[in-house]
């Protein structure tokens, strides 16, 4: 599976990164995915899965699919 | 100890070669206190409505905040201010850089200037010396070049050079301000208003230190060393640190609002190739600052590949990325950041040049202008090649660069037909890269804002959906509610309001937009304390927003003066329409609720819902019942 970080998420994970490959044996939903990774869950604004938006409570994740995580963001 | 100011403004004639220094007291400041608040005061009271903007009576007005200079992360911006060629509105922009943190060492708060010189000069202080210099050979020159001349001339390496290039001189209704080369007062056409006086630059050299000025220094140098240790701990402050405002792309793409083919889409099949990601892999040189901010978000970018671009002048920002990326439908980043240093060469904000292009390429994709106008350039979506040229002509006025040299607007209402369905603009000012149709904050904003299309002083409604987001935690003290992004009504336009009046304030001393929370990491009681330091004022939050709130309500006022009313405070009929594809397809705005929410922060504001006509109890209580006087009210 394909994970990309949106801004000021990657400042969470180990190395702070904004790509990155996980290896997925099964299934997985996005909550124990974030839970997993250190994510907090409140500061995701948008989930998106092979480029559609999902919820987080409820979408299950597999080894190939690309999922995006954005947290809230202003003006630039 | 002071109250954060020496006091003193520099008044400058050019057409009589004359200045003279002018003083204000320190109850004077605790209602202006610099920045926008001084700057709307000066051009209120010193501006007769109906000048034209590019006329020698207009008045160009530089104004330091409160807080610029500080030893404090983002402290550094200053304003400028005049009646906006572009807009015919209330003008203003602000930069960090530093530029204004060496005017405060000079011991200045602002300079206003006036008149017109006989030629090309310059201006250049050095504490209490003040000399207007010939700037012949400087005229029609790049930054690059006039601020080593101006350096050597004054034999001063260290000098500051706030400059207009060559769009300014040919009065390009958008052209910028730089100073240092990659710090540019973008909006609203300030070069065009230099350049229209015949100022090429204004060079700053002091030896005074901004301390010396203040109530109390201990704790303003302490919370500067905190900040500078906070910023790898904090999400935010380390996001534009690493990332910059260029991470925003990817985010807003995902969401289906990243503006596309002049706001026809919400998505960009391209993105991938502007991503932060490849910025990084392709452009990024090196990290700039500004005066002593521990942010470093400013990038330094270096090409020697299919375009050549400089490292002189900076790496684009998100909006310029976007605004010649997705916007003009062009996915080729190298191409971008060469129209990023063609701009700052010129001195044209991207914002506008962008828009602008893109206005054109639909123009031309509909048959509204054709090759014959465009001299045989394919201006169509996609063509870096053609944006690039477009960037030249509308910096010399050459060919169809003459005409959007005065902006969409104005570029539209020559063209005729539907030409102004596709000029994508509020009271003249392009929109920047953010959708309404995805945070209606944002539009509000647009629609509301004294400046035209800008997404500074709006909510971004992203950072206040969920309760318990970092950037919504930021902003409990401000009284903020949790509410959809998509959602209008009396509470958006409340949080608006209060939104407004914070950022306003933070225009007003001087602060960037990246400093505090929400957006990023220096929290709302630091700033209160941070302004009690400089000045020994106990104020409160209350009383700070009342800054903001005082400092738009003068810019209002010079709006109404100047002929401006409730029909211009609209948004294109564009984002009242649906996006077609995306995340967001099937999202517009409805214009019935749009309108009644914007009734609601009329109300809020105490400004008329009709004539949008400060009221006169509102303005006794922001403590300038002056402007009910000259509004007649």
């Amino acid at each position: 599976m394909k994970l990309y970080l949106g801004s000021h998420l990657s400042w969470y994970v180990p190395g702070q990164v904004s790509q990155m490959e996980i290896r997925l044996a099964e299934s997985v939903s996005l909550m124990k995915l974030l839970a997993q990774l250190g994510l907090p869950s409140t500061e995701i604004a948008i989930a998106a899965v092979n480029g559609g938006l999902v919820r987080l409570a409820d979408t299950q994740v597999t080894d190939g699919d690309r999922v995006e995580f954005h947290p809230p963001v202003g003006g630039g | 100890m002071g109250f954060g100011s020496k006091g003193r403004i520099l008044r400058v004639d050019l057409t009589g070669s004359s200045w003279r220094i002018e003083h204000f007291d320190e109850a004077f400041y605790r209602l202006y206190p610099g920045g926008k608040a001084l700057a709307g005061y000066l051009l209120l009271s010193g501006l007769a409505p109906g000048t034209d903007a590019l006329a020698p009576e207009n008045l160009l007005v530089i104004a330091n905040g409160l807080l610029t200079g500080a030893p404090i992360s983002a402290s550094t911006r200053f304003t400028v201010a005049a009646r906006s060629p572009l807009t015919g509105a209330y003008g203003e922009s602000e930069a960090g850089g530093f530029w204004g943190p060496e005017l405060k060492m000079a011991g200045f708060e602002a300079i206003v200037i006036s008149g017109r010189a006989a030629q090309p000069s310059y201006l250049a202080i050095r504490d209490d010396h003040v000399e207007l210099r010939d700037a012949s050979a400087l005229w029609g020159r790049e930054p690059e070049e006039v601020q080593a001349k101006i350096r050597a001339e004054l034999g001063d390496k260290q000098v500051r050079v706030l400059q207009t290039g060559i769009g300014g001189e040919n009065l390009v209704r958008f052209a910028a301000l730089t100073n240092e080369l990659r710090h540019f007062n973008g909006r609203t056409g300030m070069g065009a208003v230099m350049g229209s006086k015949n100022l090429k630059a204004i060079a700053v050299r002091g030896s005074g230190r901004y301390l010396d000025a203040v109530h109390d220094a201990k704790p303003i140098s302490a919370l500067g060393r905190a900040l500078g240790k906070r910023v790898k701990e904090q999400p935010q402050a380390w996001d534009m640190q690493v990332k910059g405002t260029p991470g925003l792309l990817t985010v807003l793409n995902a969401a289906g609002m990243l503006p596309t083919r002049n706001f026809r889409e919400g998505v960009f099949e391209g993105t991938d190739n502007i991503s932060w990601e490849s910025y990084k892999k392709e452009l990024l040189a090196a990290r700039h600052t500004c005066y002593a901010c521990a942010i470093r978000c400013k990038r330094g970018v270096k090409v020697d590949d299919r375009h050549q671009v400089s490292d002189a002048y900076g790496g684009p920002e998100y909006e310029t990325v976007e605004g010649f990326g997705g916007y003009c439908g062009v996915d080729d980043l190298q191409a971008i950041a060469k129209a990023n240093e063609l701009c700052n060469r010129y001195t044209l904000d991207t914002i506008s040049t962008s828009s602008t292009i893109a206005f054109a390429m639909e123009c031309f994709e509909h048959g509204l202008i054709g090759l014959k106008e465009t001299g045989g350039v394919e201006l169509r979506f996609g063509n870096a090649a053609a944006m690039l040229k477009m960037i030249d002509l509308i910096a010399r006025r050459e060919g169809l660069g003459d005409m959007l040299a005065q902006g969409s607007k104005r570029a539209a209402q020559i063209i005729g037909g539907d030409a102004l369905k596709f000029s994508m603009q509020v009271k003249g000012q392009e929109l920047p890269m953010h959708d309404p149709r995805g945070k209606v904050g944002v539009g509000l904003g647009y629609a509301i804002g004294e400046l035209g299309g800008d997404h500074l002083y709006a909510a971004h409604d992203t950072m206040f959906a969920n309760p318990d987001s970092v950037s919504f935690k930021g902003a409990v003290p401000l009284g903020v509610s949790a509410l959809p992004p998509r959602q209008l009504g009396d509470a958006k336009a409340r949080n608006y309001a209060i939104l407004e009046n914070w950022n306003s304030f933070g225009n007003a001393v001087g602060l960037c937009y990246f400093g505090p929370a929400p957006r990023s990491f220096i929290q709302i009681d630091e700033v209160l304390a941070l302004v009690e330091s400089a000045t020994g004022w106990q104020m409160t939050l209350a009383e700070l927003l009342r800054i903001g709130e005082r400092a738009t309500n003068l810019a209002r006022a010079f709006n109404v003066l100047n002929g401006f009313s409730r029909q211009d405070d609209v948004l294109p009929d564009r984002l009242f329409q649906p996006l077609e594809s995306g995340p967001l397809a099937g999202a517009g705005i409805s214009r019935e609720d749009f309108e009644r929410t914007m009734d609601s922060l009329y109300e809020l504001k105490g400004w008329d819902p009709a004539t949008t006509v400060p009221t006169r109890g509102r303005l006794r209580e922001l403590n300038i019942e002056w402007v009910a006087d000259r509004l007649r009210v």
